[in-house]
């Protein structure tokens, strides 16, 4: 079965992208493809706890990360110099992720078959 | 397995760059070849569309570390490549 | 796969090139799959200025000489008010604009046709 990458590089809300990366995300797991999915540059704050994008009437799909591994989705990184580039830790962040530095994401986004960002 | 990453946005290169592996590639097309007009530090190799130059009046300002490709050569060099990652 | 918004970024442009330059380098393209902004590009109703290209004809061009396969995602459409008949049927819309060239389907599409085939090719 072909692999999938998929790379969040920007934070929610100010554009839809990460909402429709992730549906195309769920799409592949439904196929049962191998999916790894990467946090990195600004994406990072995708995954910050406590987003209440209703607020600005947008639909909340921090709520759906935290879903993926019921799709089978289970190695979710997040790149560490990332983190420390927005002064951002671990704890921060919803709970189903693993801090990996760059040269793991390298080598995630080399081994894949596909990568996908939007 | 080596890949060519496609840029389209110049404010992009850093971000692309971090992911970058030595026998991968870089092709810049649309707004990013403007990135082909200086000369750049990076290893990589560098290919970038030559009708994207040609219409921002930049294809004589191309720096000669890019090799200028038209897209019959773009499609080539998604073949060449295991796989091509648009960095967006 | 093709992201970009239709006459706002240059994206749709360069992936209509890329995709007239495989088919006459003879291989074969299973499906341009629109999608997010991309979906802009199936309404028949875009009407450019008469001097600039019309992107949306270029495309059906493409599908009816060159027998390829355009898909637009129906969730990232029905949200931009891409619609064809039983679309509008379904969501109690006045009106279609659904290009005829271009066919609406489910983001299955993409999943199966990386599946099938040895390149995917995103422009955004």
């Amino acid at each position: 079965m072909k692999s999938i990458c998929f790379i969040f590089n920007k934070p929610p809300y100010g554009d839809h992208k990460g909402r429709e990366l992730l549906d195309i995300c769920l799409m592949s797991a439904a196929f049962d493809m191998p999916i790894t999915v990467i946090f990195k540059s600004q994406g990072v704050y995708q995954l910050l706890q406590n987003q209440q994008p209703d607020v600005i009437s947008v639909k909340n799909h921090s709520a759906t990360f935290k879903a993926l591994d019921l799709y089978g989705v289970e190695n979710i990184l997040v790149e560490s110099e990332s983190l420390l580039e927005h002064n951002l830790k671990m704890e921060q962040l919803l709970p189903i992720a693993e801090a990996v530095s760059q040269d793991v994401v390298k080598h995630q986004i080399a081994s894949s078959d596909f990568v996908i960002g939007l | 397995m080596s890949t060519l990453f496609i840029l389209n946005q110049p404010e992009l290169l850093d971000d692309c760059i971090t992911v970058m592996q030595p026998d991968d590639a870089l092709l810049l097309i649309e707004n990013a070849v403007v990135i082909a007009t200086k000369s750049s530090t990076t290893q990589y190799k560098m290919f970038v569309l030559k009708d994207d130059l040609i219409a921002r009046g930049l294809f004589e300002s191309i720096h000669d570390q890019s090799t200028a490709i038209d897209f019959s050569k773009f499609v080539e060099l998604t073949l060449a490549y295991d796989k091509s990652v648009s960095w967006l | 796969m093709v992201t970009a918004n239709p006459y706002t970024a240059q994206g749709q442009y360069t992936a209509l090139r890329f995709a007239n330059e495989v088919i006459n380098k003879g291989h074969q393209l299973k499906r341009i799959f629109f999608y997010a902004d991309g979906v802009l590009i199936a309404s028949r109703l875009n009407c450019p200025p008469s001097d600039e290209i019309n992107l949306t004809k270029a495309w059906a061009k493409l599908a009816i000489e060159k027998d390829v396969e355009l898909t637009v995602c129906v969730t990232a459409a029905l949200k931009r008010g891409i619609v064809n008949q039983a679309e509008a049927d379904r969501n109690a819309l006045t009106g279609e604009n659904l290009d005829p060239a271009f066919e609406i389907s489910g983001l299955g599409q993409l999943t199966e046709a990386m599946l099938e085939s040895d390149k995917l090719i995103t422009f955004g």
